[in-house]
């Protein structure tokens, strides 16, 4: 297929992030002219690759060659330099700034030393604009005044006023509508036609078939594939490469008999919030763990967090013992008895100037307190008990927690609930960013927890962590329950088929993606899709943590 | 039903708690940083000592020092409260100007000692309450919430003297500042201070409304969702904020024997420095209470040996800048090392 | 804070103005000059023609300058043929030209300006004299003497003068006499001029040396501590002049304070307080320099006299002079009954 040299080649390209190897020797080669499809799973590590590509990540170690000379992309500019222009899914725009602003942004047209504003400006702008079948934006328009779709032209347009040899588009249909997609895959065309490259990552099969011309599968930070035919390789074919694991988890086993008999700690009716989710009933009794599976944007996380109270919900209520909390209150879930570990630990439950004695004790302070005034003997002494019943590394509480692993930092923030004396455990995605040995730990912990009388909520994006600790699940599909089952007669491929329904990996077999279960293809398919891809997580589940992909990056 | 921590399990030996090592080094850090200010306060006391022996090192002198540090002193205290939970209180120094004004009126000036002394504080603390009303509830940033409150209660208080000068003919408060009144050869205004400055370190280090307010400054997200109640933290920082300018403004009357509408000028800058200097992050979530008052007695040591070497204006405004920015790379310096 | 330019007599009759006045010039009956002003019979008690005169002054955030604007109002009353338009004051410049430009929309005979500051209100008081309405400048002035007809002020260099030469004629007789001043807010000119008077003044005295000078801020809370530093660092001296009779309140707390008895103190200005203290004669403070805020009244005399074409009584011009700088006297115990009507709070 290519007599010629190839225009890129990455070689060898190992990236770690502290826990997690991102990329581990991926081999990728691009040729000009040619539409290059990256496939995986989240966390399989493309977001790592293509910011490598980019110039915004230094790799560990691995060789880049482009156009046949080794090369260093020591910085975005870098890249830019070489011809290497990458469209982010998380536009990266300037909302404050006209579009023809945006497009010159850190490549102004000067004059003596002076910006050029005004007409050549917008009119090279306007040009561009044309060029992408989108004439009717305005160069001098405010960019926060367009829509996505719009913005994404700007994003290109962007791109294409550099002399660029090789564009990156990051799943750049995720926000378009079919029409719209049509018109991007007539610029790839043209851009392709004109001997540009293009490394096109999509999750959408039936799009890569289109436009592709070669697909390489990641999956674990490796390339499990590399330069299939993009036309060809069947679905089957694909789908197994994505998905198939290496990695098992040991995950505890569940009791024998599931604590049906007992009355209900957290019940849960018509909760709903507008536009989020609605109609959520939920009981969970005591000793037990229920699983929320379902994409980003199901409203896994907004359920969890409006049980909390740390959203007000439109409409249903919560009750703890059968008591009904006040809605849009942590306090008062708190007191009744419910902790929440949240899914942005850093952001949301941990102060991270401060040791974990005090993270620990945080909701609980009052106890070791007479009058204000906190014992902080006793203080010590409790977090101390709670982090060894734990196993929390290193065994002394007095540790900033800044200085504590992933995994040991989420056993701080269980210890909290547990020394708080909690009743019902919420979890949002408690493995993210804890590397893999620690997280058999975890599931071991948050079992015992259940099997000492806690009820545990569980959301997760990985759907086997969902299979594997739950003894019930919950699947959840545009805000709304699709299937509750015991775990153990679940699988993966019946729940993403479930959380996807319709779209093209889960129909796998069907090999243009449009014969599938859900005909209906277009509109529902497109939204979930969208929701699926809004931070690159979970479409299919994942067996690798998140953290590689940039979220922790960064 | 609640089941509090259960008792460790497992093979883990139950030792008795002492002071683990970790928890001294992290004490330890923390008096470097206080001793590097240690450090420069030494220095600047060396140059007076050189300088202007006599009038330097003199009882007279220190109690001179420490009366001028009260007022501005205790606003501070309260002010590395606020800073400490990530807000930022800019009206202190109007609230300090209104107070003082409203405290000596002539129909105030009626009620004595005790009347001026309340209306100081009240008038403080309804400040601090509008200030912390608007900033907790009302959603409004404190540094524009604080900035309206500048500019009201500077206005407010222009309109009660219409720019003169209320001078105050009650005794007991004029006794209060001279030296009659020194207990021990210790000022009052020093005393409040030190008692303001103790109260202070202890409510932030040893208690829950302490740890409620580093947890607020640290990460208010994490806060809330840990259970503590973020807004009404917030207004009893502010509340707070304006107690310590009601308790200021009070000291200042019975320094300056008056009430005048200028009072306070730029005290919110002076007390943010301070804070700054003396080791609070402005970000918030993380506060001290002694390297505040040690910044405190650096910028008036600093004014002191100035005026004792007759250093003009333009002068003193150099070095103090110069010194302000060397104090932070000393502290910067000597904490990285450490 | 009053005027930051000196014009010591400087002005000439540049001001080529006829607008206001009229050719024939009627002589007043106007004796002039009395700070008391409050207490003097008005200029031409006989009713004239009448005058709209527009007053804009600065923000009454100090005692001397509600005491202009008291002065302003009180006079005015007294003249049945003198309507006041007034201001509110502003130390916004725009904000002030703004009021200004209003007051010459609205036609008024004579403009009475109080810059906040002088050079940045020099355009608009150029407008207002090519629209034909004559100004009259108090205290700050403006930049071009085209901006104003008459400029009536008082006089900070006189002050220190008069402080200094007080003070050496006290201590005449007192070999190697010691003298401390307690300045006001440097950042501006007049502390400077103010300053530059009193040393001139003391250079005629040989036995007086300066010891030391340290400038507060016109408040009374930088007035205690500047003072208490400055006792602090200076443990005898004989002398102490400071600058304004505000910050005074504070300096004579931390004299007090200190329990010092041992030295003269001179104000200045002429605050109430100051006044009273004097006449009571049982502290340091023996005697304050005037820089009169009686000046107000005085301009509403002198735009009264441009409005209806007179001059100023007592001298034997037809016209007003173009400018009037106010003596600065010294207020003591023989004096001060006199002036203590005019003492401002």
């Amino acid at each position: 297929m290519a007599p010629e040299p190839p225009l890129l080649t990455m070689s060898g390209i190992t990236k770690s992030f502290p826990g997690v190897r991102a990329l581990d020797g991926v081999d990728l080669d691009v040729q000009a002219g040619e539409v290059h499809c990256l496939l995986g799973q989240n966390g399989a590590g493309k977001s790592t690759l293509i910011k490598v590509l980019a110039g915004a990540h230094q790799p560990d170690d691995g060789t880049i060659t482009w156009q046949g000379e080794p090369v260093t992309l020591k910085s975005p500019i870098a890249a830019m330099r070489l011809g290497i222009a990458t469209i982010y899914q998380e536009l990266d725009l300037v909302e404050g700034l006209s579009v023809a602003e945006n497009v010159h942004l850190g490549h102004e047209p000067t004059a003596a030393g002076f910006v050029v504003r005004g007409k050549a400006s917008r009119a090279s702008t306007a040009a561009l604009l044309k060029r992408l079948g989108h004439p009717e934006v305005d160069p001098a328009r405010l960019v926060g005044d367009l829509s996505a779709a719009q913005r994404q032209i700007v994003s290109m347009a962007r791109a294409l006023s550099h002399d660029v040899r090789l564009i990156v588009m990051d799943e750049p249909s995720a926000a378009l509508d079919p029409d719209e997609v049509d018109n991007l895959f007539r610029i790839v065309g043209d851009l392709t036609a004109a001997g540009v490259a293009v490394v096109y990552i999509s999750h959408r099969l039936e799009e890569i078939r289109r436009i592709g011309d070669r697909v390489t599968v990641l999956k674990d930070g490796r390339a499990v594939a590399g330069g299939l035919p993009a036309k060809s390789t069947p679905t089957r074919d694909v789908v197994a490469l994505m998905t198939g694991r290496n990695v098992e988890y040991v995950f505890p086993d569940r009791p024998l008999a599931p604590a049906a008999g007992t009355t209900p700690v957290l019940q849960v009716r018509g909760l709903a919030r507008d536009g989020e989710f609605e109609a959520f009933d939920l009981e969970v009794r005591p000793g037990e763990i229920v699983g929320l599976a379902g994409l980003v944007g199901s409203g896994r996380s907004e359920i969890l967090e409006t049980i909390y109270g740390a959203r007000k919900p439109s409409a249903g209520q919560v009750s703890v013992d059968g008591r009904t909390l006040r809605p849009g209150s942590v306090r008062a879930a708190v007191r009744a008895g419910l902790g929440l570990a949240p899914e942005e630990r850093k952001a949301q439950a941990l102060l991270m100037l401060e040791s974990v004695t005090r993270n620990v004790s945080v909701s609980s302070m009052s106890r070791f307190a007479r009058v204000g005034w906190i014992d902080r003997g006793a203080e010590f002494r409790a977090a101390r008990a709670a982090t060894r019943e734990l196993s929390l590394r290193p065994d002394n509480p007095a540790v900033p927690v800044r200085t504590l692993s992933g995994g040991n930092q989420q056993k701080a923030v269980l210890a909290r609930w547990l020394l708080r004396g909690c009743r019902v455990l919420l979890l949002d995605e408690p493995t993210r960013g804890v590397d893999v040995g620690a997280r058999a730990e975890l599931y071991a912990v948050v079992r015992r927890l259940a099997d000492e009388g806690l009820a545990v909520l569980l959301v997760s994006s990985e759907v086997p962590e969902v299979l594997g600790l739950a003894d019930r699940v919950l699947v959840l599909r545009e805000g709304r329950v699709v299937h509750t089952a015991p775990a153990r007669e679940l699988d993966e491929h019946r729940v993403l088929d479930l959380v996807l329904e319709g779209s093209p990996v889960a129909s796998a077999g069907s090999p243009t993606g449009s014969g599938g279960p859900a005909t209906g293809a277009g509109r529902p398919a497109t939204r979930a899709d969208r929701s699926a891809t809004g931070s690159d997580r979970s479409a299919t589940g994942s067996d690798r943590p998140v953290a590689g992909e940039g979220s922790q990056a960064s | 039903m609640t089941q509090p921590v259960s008792p460790p399990r497992g093979a883990d030996k139950v030792t008795p708690v002492s002071e683990p090592p970790a928890w001294r080094a992290l004490a330890f850090r923390a008096d470097v940083r206080t001793l590097s200010l240690l450090g420069v306060l030494a220095v600047l006391i060396l140059i007076g000592g050189v300088t202007r022996p006599d009038e330097f090192l003199d009882t007279r002198n220190l109690q001179l020092v420490l009366t001028q540090a009260s007022v501005i002193g205790v606003v501070t205290v309260g002010m590395t409260f606020v800073i400490t939970s990530g807000g930022i209180d800019l009206s202190v120094g109007a609230i300090v100007a209104l107070s003082s004004v409203w405290a000596t009126t002539v129909a105030t000036q009626e009620f004595g000692f005790a009347g001026i002394l309340f209306t100081a504080v009240i008038v403080g603390v309804g400040c601090g309450l509008v200030n912390g009303l608007l900033i907790a509830y009302g959603g409004i940033v404190p540094f524009i919430a604080t900035l309206a409150m500048l500019a009201s209660a500077r206005g407010l208080a222009l309109q009660i003297t219409d720019g003169s000068t209320q001078v105050v003919t009650v005794d007991s408060i004029l006794g209060l500042g001279e030296r009659d009144a020194y207990v021990l050869g210790i000022p009052p205004l020093v005393l409040v201070f030190a008692f303001v400055t103790i109260t202070g370190w202890l409510v932030l280090n040893r208690t829950t409304f302490g740890r409620r307010t580093v947890a607020v400054g640290g990460n208010a997200e994490a806060a809330r969702l840990a259970g503590i109640d973020v807004r009404r933290q917030r207004l009893y920082l502010y509340l707070l904020s304006g107690l310590c300018c009601g308790i200021a403004a009070f000291l200042l009357i019975v320094l300056s024997g008056s009430g005048q509408n200028t009072n306070g000028n730029l005290y919110e800058l002076d007390a943010i420095a301070a804070a700054i200097i003396g080791g609070t992050m402005l970000s918030g979530g993380r506060g001290t209470i002694t390297g505040s008052v040690l910044g405190v007695l650096i910028f008036t040591t600093i004014t002191n040996l100035f005026a004792l070497n007759n250093l003009q204006t333009d002068v003193q405004q150099i070095a103090k800048g110069a010194i302000i920015v060397a104090a932070v790379l000393v502290q910067r310096r000597t904490a990285n090392t450490t | 804070m009053p005027q930051f330019t000196s014009r010591r007599g400087l002005l000439f009759g540049t001001a080529a103005v006829s607008a206001g006045a009229l050719l024939t010039g009627c002589t007043s009956n106007e004796s002039d000059d009395d700070p008391a002003a409050a207490e003097q019979t008005a200029a031409d008690d006989k009713p004239g023609k009448a005058v709209t005169i527009g007053f804009a002054g600065p923000q009454a955030d100090h005692g001397w300058l509600n005491a202009i604007n008291q002065n302003a109002k009180s006079r005015a009353e007294r003249y049945e043929d003198v309507t006041l338009e007034i201001t509110e004051g502003s130390n916004d410049t725009a904000q002030q030209i703004g009021q200004i430009e209003t007051l010459i929309n609205k036609k008024v005979d004579v403009l009475v300006v109080l810059p906040a500051d002088g050079k940045a209100l020099t355009q608009v008081g150029l407008k207002a004299m090519r629209a034909g309405i004559p100004v009259v400048n108090l205290d700050r002035i403006f930049n071009s003497p085209q901006a104003y007809r008459c400029w009536i002020g008082g006089d900070n260099y006189g002050m220190g003068l008069s402080a200094g030469h007080y003070i050496g004629e006290q201590l005449k007789d007192k070999g190697n006499a010691r003298v401390v001043e307690l300045a006001g807010l440097d950042n501006l000119e007049l502390t400077k001029q103010r300053t530059k008077g009193f040393d001139d003044a003391l250079k005629n005295y040989p036995n007086i040396e300066k010891v030391a000078r340290q400038a507060a801020e016109f408040t009374v809370e930088s007035g205690q501590a500047k003072m208490a530093q400055l006792l602090q660092a200076q443990s005898n001296f004989d002398a102490l002049w400071n600058h304004d009779d505000d910050q005074g309140v504070g300096a004579l707390r931390a004299i007090e304070q200190a329990g010092r008895d041992d030295f003269l103190m001179v104000g200045g200005a002429g605050a109430l307080s100051a006044f009273q203290a004097i006449k009571k004669d049982d502290g340091v403070l023996k005697a304050t320099v005037l820089y009169p805020p009686t000046m107000a009244a005085s301009a509403i005399d002198l735009a009264r006299a441009l409005g209806q074409g007179k001059g100023v009584g007592g001298l034997a011009e037809f016209e007003i002079p173009s400018s009037l700088t106010l003596y600065s006297a010294v207020v003591d115990k023989d004096n001060v009954d006199q002036y203590m009507p005019t003492g401002f709070k």
